[in-house]
């Protein structure tokens, strides 16, 4: 922290090590991403029984698949024999069961070891206690959200009271249908970043005005610099001649009908701590996830979401996906930029945030919280 | 004869594992018919009552040989030797077994080596 006392307008930053250390990230594997409920991969990416995926969670591999009765389990991607890593692909499918490669103990869908060389002769082996070990998981929003802790927090207050608190009501992201929708384009960035940068970008809109000319021709008021998560339920309207939320302001797809009339014409953003940012606008839902995989390293997957129809038709999409996706190049190139000046002796004390970013302040706070106490010294 | 379980506790698609020795598989196929086959793969120890049944045909679990259910002979290796085949009887709803008397092919058992280091 600054030892300097702060002029009024300014409130500090986080010091630089908390964006560089490795014990403070390995703090936040476990006391964030392996407490809290984690948005892992979108449910249509597990679109029939034995297809899988496999995400890294905090400091964990996790299996996710669908069995035979449509249900989506998910597993430590840990073979119980001797530990060999179960499934080393990010995604694919199995006909009927999961082999480890190292001596065949084969487990079925739903996690029961179905067979294994000699295991008749060991009765007393139970298939059961000798499965994969269950991760708990639900599905909201037409995602896959798992939870590592033992005794997982409630969903309904981690994720749905955050969006909430952001949107006023929850009906007001159920107009969205987004489980229903398809998606029309998904891509992946890897960035040089550590995700509280991603998380800190995501929330202001002081650099806007600066970093995003598209997006800001589109939603004029973003240049005065306040995020459209400042204000709870208010969503950031589009220019009198923006026709629709696309690169140039022309037509977007068609308008998912079930969105209300004062939700036409207007962007909204909510950030779901730890690591999902959702972006609504009337014909399509952009919905972020981030991968933290090292201190300075995060994943970001992002799916924009559409109509089935649309999507079915394969209407051209492009300028639709290009805003965000530009959007999205601007503010990691942003992070990028700051991630090696974390370390800086300049920077040991942090930053500082200004009116605008104050908001950005509870974030730090509730990073605080989850670390109290926890941290090596 | 031995007797082994009702035929109303065996649906079809399911293997029971009887437990003589060698130990005996009896599938009730998707197709209705009720056969017998030695339960032990012959390429390594593997319960076949464990593995999977398409049409008259069992895959082993561990490693995805193929046996006929029906003759006994491999469809598809790593296995290469046939498992015996039982003779299956129903009577009254109740499924009985006369046993083969040929000598069985069994796997090398890993576990008369143990103690003898091989990777
Ligand atoms: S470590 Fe997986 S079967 Fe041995
Ligand atoms: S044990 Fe049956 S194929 Fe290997
Ligand atoms: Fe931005």
């Amino acid at each position: 922290m600054p030892t300097t006392s702060l002029p009024e307008s300014l409130i500090a930053t986080l010091p630089g090590g908390y964006y560089t250390s490795p014990e403070t990230f390995a703090a936040e594997q476990e006391h964030i991403f392996e407490s809290m409920w984690f948005c892992a991969a979108r449910s249509s990416d597990l679109g029939k029984p034995g297809a899988y995926r496999t995400v890294t969670v905090g400091r964990e591999s996790v299996l996710l698949t669908r069995a035979r009765d449509n249900s989506v389990r998910a597993f430590f991607n840990v073979c119980r024999h001797r530990g060999a890593r179960l499934c080393t692909q990010e995604s694919g499918e199995v006909s009927r069961a999961f082999q480890c490669p190292y001596h065949a103990w084969t487990y079925d869908l739903q996690g029961k070891l179905v067979a294994a060389p000699n295991l008749t002769k060991m009765p007393d082996i139970d298939r059961t206690a000798y499965g994969l070990a269950k991760v708990a998981v639900t599905e909201w929003l037409g995602y896959v959200w798992i939870c590592l802790a033992d005794d997982p927090p409630s969903f309904e207050e981690q994720v749905v009271g955050e969006i909430v608190a952001r949107l006023g009501d929850v009906g007001a992201i159920e107009r969205y249908a987004v489980a229903d929708l398809a998606v029309g384009r998904r891509i992946v960035y890897d960035v040089r970043a550590n995700w509280k940068l991603i998380v800190e970008n995501f929330m202001e809109c002081y650099h806007c005005a600066t970093i995003h000319p598209e997006l800001t021709d589109v939603l004029p008021e973003f240049a005065n610099g306040y995020a459209a998560q400042y204000f709870v339920g208010h969503g950031a309207e589009f220019g009198a001649d923006v026709k629709g939320f696309t690169v140039d302001g022309s037509d977007g797809l068609d308008r998912i009908p079930t969105v209300a009339e004062d939700q036409d014409r207007r962007y909204y953003a909510i950030t779901v701590k730890p690591q999902v940012f959702v972006n609504l606008v009337p014909d399509h839902v952009i919905f972020h996830r981030m991968y933290p995989l090292a201190v300075d390293r995060t994943v970001v997957e992002c799916d924009w979401l559409y109509l089935k129809e649309v999507v079915d038709a394969g209407r051209d999409l492009s300028r639709s996906v290009e805003l965000f996706d530009r959007v999205n190049r601007q503010d990691f190139a942003a992070c990028e930029r700051c991630q090696p000046a974390m370390s800086s002796r300049l920077y040991a004390g942090g930053g500082v945030l200004v009116p605008s970013e104050h908001h950005i302040g509870a974030f730090h706070d509730w990073v605080h919280d989850r670390l109290a106490d926890r941290l090596p010294r | 004869m031995i007797p082994v379980c009702r035929l109303a506790d065996l649906p079809r698609g399911e293997a029971y594992r009887l437990e003589t020795d060698p130990p005996v598989a009896v599938f009730h196929t998707d197709d209705g018919e009720v056969l017998a086959i030695d339960d032990t793969c012959t390429h390594q120890d593997a319960s076949l009552a464990d593995g999977w049944v398409e049409g008259c045909e069992v895959e082993c679990p561990l490693h995805a040989s193929k046996f006929n259910l029906r003759t006994g002979a491999v469809d598809a290796p790593p296995a290469r030797l046939p498992v015996r085949t039982h003779q299956v009887v129903l009577e009254d709803g109740v499924i009985y077994l006369l046993l083969s008397d040929a000598p069985p092919n069994l796997p090398p058992c890993a576990v008369a080596r143990a103690g003898g280091g091989f990777a």
